[in-house]
C-alpha cells in the first residue's frame, strides 16, 4: 500500500470531477411546478393517458403532503426555482458515434467508453434529464435483458412497465416520491428473464449538469424468477453555488429465487439536495443486495429498502456515508421482514469531519407471522473531530416471538495508536489517517468491482484531503 | 355511568345501529385521554388550597405549557406513542388535600427504614422519620408542610418548573396540576444507614391523583431511596360485561444531587389492571456525583414514563436499569433521555423488556454526548424478550454525538425468544420445561431485582414476578422459542 506507485494513484483529480459544460438546451421546462408542468412534460413524450393520469394524481399528493419534519434543512429548498425538465438532445443516441461531441467530451473526462471496454456490460448515461447515450451489448440483447432508459421502456414494453410502475414505491410513499411520481424523467428500466444470468455488471452513469436543474430519475428494474443481476449507478455532478435537487425513485422487484445486487456511489457535489426513495421487494427465496455510498451533495435522506414479502428470502445492506464541511448525510437502510424465515443484515459505516453531519436511521420490522426472522444491524461511526457531529436513530418493531435479532452500535474517533504505528512505518499523518479509514470502510468497497473500488478510495481521499491541519 | 337513559321504544330499530353501550369517539394514538386540565382547575387548585401568588403563576404558566405543547415533541420518537388504552374522560383530579399526620414521628417506622411517607389518594396515611435522621437534619415532608414552614426554600425549589422537562406536555402537567407532593432533603455529608420508602397508593376508579417528589442530597450525602406505587385498595369486583372506569396516577421524581453526592433509587410500580400512569424522573448531577436507579415496571393497564438524566458535573456518572413485565393488554411506553455534559462522565442504561400474551412495549432511549463532554463513556442496551406471539417490542436507542473524545459511546439491543440451549441446558438437569422456562424469564429480569436495597421490597419483587409469569404462563407463554 505504501509503495509510490499507489501514491501516484490517488493524486488529486477534483478538477475531474467539477467542470461544467455550456450545452444548448432544446427543450425545456419553465421554473417551477405547476399543473401544467406536469401536463407539459407528458406531453413531451407522448405518453399514453394513463401515464398522465398518474402523474396528475402524483402532483395533488405532493401538494397535499406536508414537509417531512423528522429531518432539517428541506425548507429551504425552493421548489419554484428548479427547472423540473430539461432534454439535452432530440433523440436518444444508440452508438456512440451519434452522441454530440459536447456531451461526449464529458463523458470522456467521466471515463466511460475507457470502463466500457473493460469490462461493462453496458452503459445507460445520463446527462441531465434524459437517456443520450445507451448500448447494450449484443449478447445481452441474445439472452433477452433489456436495459434501457425508463422513457423507451414504458413505450416498448407497454405492459411490464405498467404491471409494476409504482407498485414497490406508490406516489403516496412520501412528498418525495410524489414529486418523481409527478415530473419524472429518465431513469433505467431494466428486465433479466426467467433464470437468466446477467455476466457483467449493468452500469448507468447519472449526471447532472445546469444550475438549478433538478434530476427525478426513475429506475424500475424487474427480475424475473431464478435471474442474477447486478446493476451499478455512479454520480458525479459540477460544482455550483445555488442549490440542485436529486429526488429520484428506485424500484426493484426480486421475483422468486433471483438474486439481485444494486451499487450506488453516489457523488453529488455539495449544493445538491439528493432526496431519494430506494425500495426493493424480495419474493420466495430470492436475495436482494444494496451497496450504498453517500460521498457527495449537501443534504441526502436516503434509506434503501427491502421489504422480504416472500419465505426464505433474505436482504443485505451496506450503507456507507462520509459527510464533510457544510454536509448532512442522512442516510441508513430499512429492513421489513414480512414473510417467515427470512433474514436481513445491516451494516453502515459513517465518517464525519469537519463539521459534517452523519446520521444513520434505520428501521428493522418483524411482522406478526413472520416466524424464523434472523436479523442483525451493525452501525460504526468514525468522527474526525470535535466540530462535527454523529447520530444513530435505530428503529427496532418486533412483533413475532422467535425473531432473533442483534443491534450494535459505536461511535468514536480514529485511534492515535494506530495512526502512531503508520506513522512509525513512515507514512505521513495524513496518509495513516487515510489508510485507516479505508480500512474502516473496507466492508463496503471489497464488494465493488475493482475499478469502482479504485474511484470509491479516491473519492474518499478527495473527501479527506485538508482535514488535518 | 350516566344515569339518563332514552326509552327502547323511543329508538326505531330498522335504519340505526343496534343499541350499544355509548361508545367514546375514536381517539387518535397520541390524543391525550383527558380534559381536566385547564386554566379552571389552575385557579382553582391555588385558591382552595390558599396557595400564594407566584405559586398561582407557576400553575398558570405550567398550564400555558402544557396547552401549546404536543404530547410527543420528539420527532424521532412521534410515531411510537399509543395511548388509546386509556379512556380518562370522567376522571376528576383531587384538589384538596385531606389533613392526615404533617408532623414527622406520626405513623409506625418499619423496621430496617430510616424513614418513610405513605400516601393515599388525596391523604397522607404515614409519616416518620428514625431519630438518626432526624438529629442529622434529614427532611422529609409534603409540599404544603415545605410552603408553610420555609415558603422561599419551596418556591426557589419549585418556580420554572425546576428540573421538569420544559419540552413535556405531560411534565407540564404534574407541574401545573399537582395535588400532593413529597419533598426530601438530605444535608451535606449526612449518610444514612438505611432506606427511605415514599409510597403512593392510587387506584381509586374515576380520580385522577397527579403528584411529584422532589429529592436534594447536599455534598457528600449519601441515600437509598425505595419508591412504590401500589394500589390503594382491593380489587375492584365487577359484573361480567360491566365496564370498571380506570383511574388515574401521574408522579415524578425529580433528583438533584450535589458534590460527590450518591444516590440509589429503587422504584416498584404495581399499580391496578385498571390504572393509567404517567412518570417523570429527573436528574441533575453534580461533580463527582453518582446516581442509580433501578426500576420496575409491572402494573397498570399503560404506562408513558420518561427518565432525564443531566450530567453536569464532571466525573458524575449515571446507571439505570430498568425492567418491564408485561402481559394481557398492557402497554408500556418508556423514554430515557441521558445528556452528558461535564468532563469524564459515565452513562450506563440498561432496559429488559418480557411480554407475554398481547403486551407491548416501546423502549426509547436518546443518549446525547455535548461538545464539552470530553471524555465520555456512555452505553445504552435495550433487550426485549417476546414469549407469546401477539406481543410486539419496539426498541430504538439512539445516539447524538457532538464530541468525538470519548472512552466509549455505543448502544446495543437485541430481542429474541429464550434461548432453546439455555433451556436445554437447564432440562438436561432434570428442571421440567415450565420451570426452565421461568427461570430463564425471571433470571433475565433479576439485574433489577438485586439492586432493590430493601429486603421486604426486594422479596415482594420477586413474589409480583413470579405471580405474573404463572398469570401469563397457561397458554403458549415462552413455549414457541422451544417448539419451533
Amino acid at each position: 500500500m505504501t509503495s509510490s506507485k499507489t501514491r501516484e494513484a490517488v493524486v488529486d483529480r477534483r478538477d475531474q470531477y467539477a467542470f461544467h459544460d455550456d450545452i444548448a438546451y432544446l427543450r425545456e421546462t419553465k421554473r417551477g411546478l405547476t399543473r401544467d408542468t406536469v401536463e407539459e412534460i407528458s406531453g413531451f413524450k407522448n405518453e399514453p393517458d394513463w401515464m398522465l393520469q398518474s402523474r396528475l394524481r402524483a402532483y395533488d399528493h405532493f401538494l397535499k403532503r406536508p414537509m417531512p419534519m423528522w429531518t432539517d434543512g428541506l425548507d429551504k429548498i425552493d421548489f419554484d426555482k428548479i427547472v423540473y425538465y430539461r432534454k439535452p438532445s432530440e433523440r436518444e443516441e444508440k452508438s456512440w458515434d451519434d452522441v454530440p461531441e459536447q456531451i461526449k467530451a464529458t463523458f470522456e473526462k467521466l471515463g466511460i467508453p475507457e470502463a466500457e471496454r473493460k469490462f461493462l456490460a453496458g452503459v445507460g448515461a445520463q446527462y441531465d434529464s434524459e437517456v443520450v447515450y445507451h448500448s447494450v451489448r449484443e449478447e445481452l440483447a441474445k439472452i433477452g435483458v433489456v436495459f434501457m432508459g425508463t422513457d423507451q421502456g414504458l413505450k416498448e414494453y407497454p405492459e411490464l412497465f405498467r404491471k409494476f410502475y409504482g407498485t414497490v414505491v406508490p406516489h403516496e410513499d412520501n412528498k418525495f416520491s410524489a414529486l418523481n411520481g409527478a415530473v419524472w424523467s429518465g431513469g433505467s428500466f431494466v428486465y433479466v428473464p426467467k433464470g437468466v444470468e446477467v455476466p457483467l455488471p449493468l452500469q448507468a452513469y447519472f449526471r447532472i449538469n445546469g444550475e438549478n436543474t433538478g434530476q427525478f430519475e426513475r429506475t424500475l428494474i424487474v427480475v424475473d424468477e431464478g435471474a442474477k443481476v447486478h446493476y451499478i449507478e455512479g454520480c458525479t455532478a459540477p460544482i455550483y453555488a445555488t442549490d440542485s435537487l436529486h429526488v429520484a425513485v428506485v424500484e426493484v422487484i426480486a421475483l422468486a429465487g433471483s438474486k439481485v445486487r444494486y451499487t450506488t456511489i453516489q457523488n453529488w457535489s455539495n449544493d445538491v439536495y439528493n432526496l431519494v426513495t430506494k425500495r426493493a421487494h424480495a419474493h420466495a427465496n430470492s436475495t436482494v443486495e444494496w451497496i450504498d455510498a453517500n460521498t457527495g451533495s449537501r443534504k441526502t435522506v436516503k434509506f434503501p429498502s427491502i421489504y422480504l414479502r416472500g419465505e426464505n428470502s433474505s436482504a443485505d445492506i451496506i450503507s456507507v456515508a462520509v459527510a464533510g464541511r457544510g454536509q448532512h448525510q442522512d442516510t441508513g437502510a430499512k429492513a421489513i421482514h414480512l414473510a417467515k424465515n427470512t433474514t436481513s443484515r445491516i451494516v453502515s459505516k459513517s465518517v464525519s469531519k469537519d463539521g459534517g453531519r452523519a446520521t444513520y436511521r434505520g428501521q428493522l420490522k418483524v411482522s406478526p407471522g413472520a416466524t424464523g426472522v434472523v436479523a442483525s444491524v451493525r452501525c460504526d461511526a468514525l468522527m474526525l473531530d470535535d466540530e462535527s457531529r454523529s447520530d444513530t436513530y435505530p428503529y427496532i418493531d418486533i412483533q413475532e416471538d422467535d425473531t432473533t435479532m442483534t443491534h450494535e452500535a459505536t461511535v468514536g474517533k480514529i485511534s492515535q495508536d494506530q495512526i502512531f504505528y503508520l506513522m512509525s512505518r513512515g507514512l505521513t499523518e495524513n496518509e495513516a489517517q487515510n489508510l485507516v479509514i479505508q480500512g474502516f470502510l473496507e466492508v463496503f468497497t471489497k464488494e465493488l468491482p475493482m475499478e469502482y473500488a479504485i474511484e470509491f478510495n479516491r473519492l474518499v481521499k478527495l473527501e479527506m484531503e485538508g482535514s488535518l491541519g | 355511568m350516566t344515569s339518563t337513559s332514552t326509552p327502547s321504544e323511543a329508538v326505531p330499530a330498522s335504519n340505526t345501529e343496534p343499541a350499544r353501550p355509548a361508545r367514546t369517539p375514536r381517539r387518535a394514538p397520541a390524543d391525550l385521554p383527558f380534559r381536566f386540565a385547564d386554566r379552571g382547575l389552575a385557579q382553582a387548585l391555588a385558591a382552595e388550597r390558599s396557595e400564594p401568588d407566584w405559586l398561582r403563576d407557576e400553575r398558570l404558566a405550567a398550564w400555558q405549557a402544557f396547552e401549546a405543547l404536543p404530547v410527543e415533541s420528539n420527532q424521532l420518537y412521534t410515531p411510537y406513542v399509543d395511548l388509546r388504552g386509556a379512556i380518562l374522560d370522567e376522571v376528576r383530579p383531587w384538589v384538596r388535600t385531606a389533613s392526615g399526620p404533617d408532623a414527622a414521628n406520626s405513623g409506625e417506622l418499619p423496621e430496617g427504614v430510616d424513614g418513610l411517607i405513605e400516601l393515599r389518594e388525596d391523604q397522607v396515611v404515614a409519616l416518620a422519620l428514625s431519630p438518626a435522621a432526624s438529629a442529622a437534619g434529614v427532611i422529609l415532608e409534603t409540599f404544603g408542610t415545605a410552603l408553610d414552614r420555609d415558603p422561599d426554600g419551596f418556591r426557589a425549589d419549585v418556580e420554572g418548573g425546576a428540573t421538569l422537562p420544559a419540552d413535556d406536555k405531560l411534565a407540564q402537567l404534574a407541574r401545573g396540576f399537582w395535588s400532593q407532593g413529597v419533598s426530601l432533603v438530605v444535608p451535606d455529608h449526612v449518610h444514612l444507614a438505611h432506606p427511605i420508602l415514599v409510597r403512593w397508593g392510587s387506584g381509586n376508579p374515576e380520580r385522577a391523583l397527579i403528584t411529584r417528589t422532589i429529592v436534594r442530597l447536599g455534598t457528600g450525602a449519601d441515600l437509598t431511596l425505595v419508591e412504590e406505587q401500589v394500589p390503594s385498595g382491593a380489587d375492584i369486583e365487577c359484573a361480567e360485561g360491566e365496564i370498571v372506569p380506570q383511574g388515574f396516577f401521574h408522579g415524578t421524581t425529580e433528583v438533584v444531587l450535589g458534590a460527590d453526592a450518591r444516590l440509589a433509587v429503587a422504584a416498584i410500580q404495581d399499580l391496578g389492571p385498571r390504572q393509567i400512569v404517567f412518570q417523570h424522573r429527573t436528574s441533575q448531577i453534580g461533580e463527582g456525583a453518582s446516581l442509580h436507579w433501578a426500576l420496575a415496571q409491572l402494573g397498570s393497564r399503560l404506562v408513558r414514563s420518561r427518565v432525564d438524566n443531566r450530567l453536569e458535573g464532571d466525573r458524575s456518572s449515571v446507571e439505570q436499569a430498568e425492567i418491564v413485565f408485561g402481559g394481557e393488554e398492557q402497554v408500556f411506553d418508556l423514554t430515557s433521555y441521558t445528556r452528558h455534559l461535564g468532563r469524564d462522565t459515565t452513562g450506563n442504561l440498561l432496559s429488559k423488556g418480557a411480554l407475554l400474551d398481547r403486551a407491548r412495549s416501546y423502549m426509547k432511549g436518546l443518549i446525547t454526548i455535548e461538545k464539552s463532554a470530553v471524555g465520555t463513556d456512555s452505553f445504552l442496551g435495550e433487550f426485549g424478550m417476546n414469549l407469546s406471539r401477539a406481543t410486539r417490542a419496539v426498541a430504538i436507542p439512539s445516539l447524538e454525538i457532538d464530541q468525538p473524545d470519548c472512552r466509549r459511546a455505543a448502544h446495543s439491543s437485541s430481542v429474541g425468544p429464550i434461548d432453546p440451549a439455555q433451556l436445554f441446558y437447564l432440562e438436561s438437569r432434570g428442571i421440567p420445561p415450565d420451570e426452565a422456562r421461568k427461570f430463564i424469564v425471571l433470571g433475565f429480569l433479576e439485574p433489577v431485582v438485586a439492586r432493590v436495597p430493601l429486603e421486604a421490597a426486594q422479596e415482594r419483587l420477586r413474589e409480583l414476578l413470579e405471580e405474573k409469569w404463572a398469570a401469563g404462563s397457561d397458554g403458549t407463554a415462552g413455549s414457541a422459542g422451544a417448539a419451533a
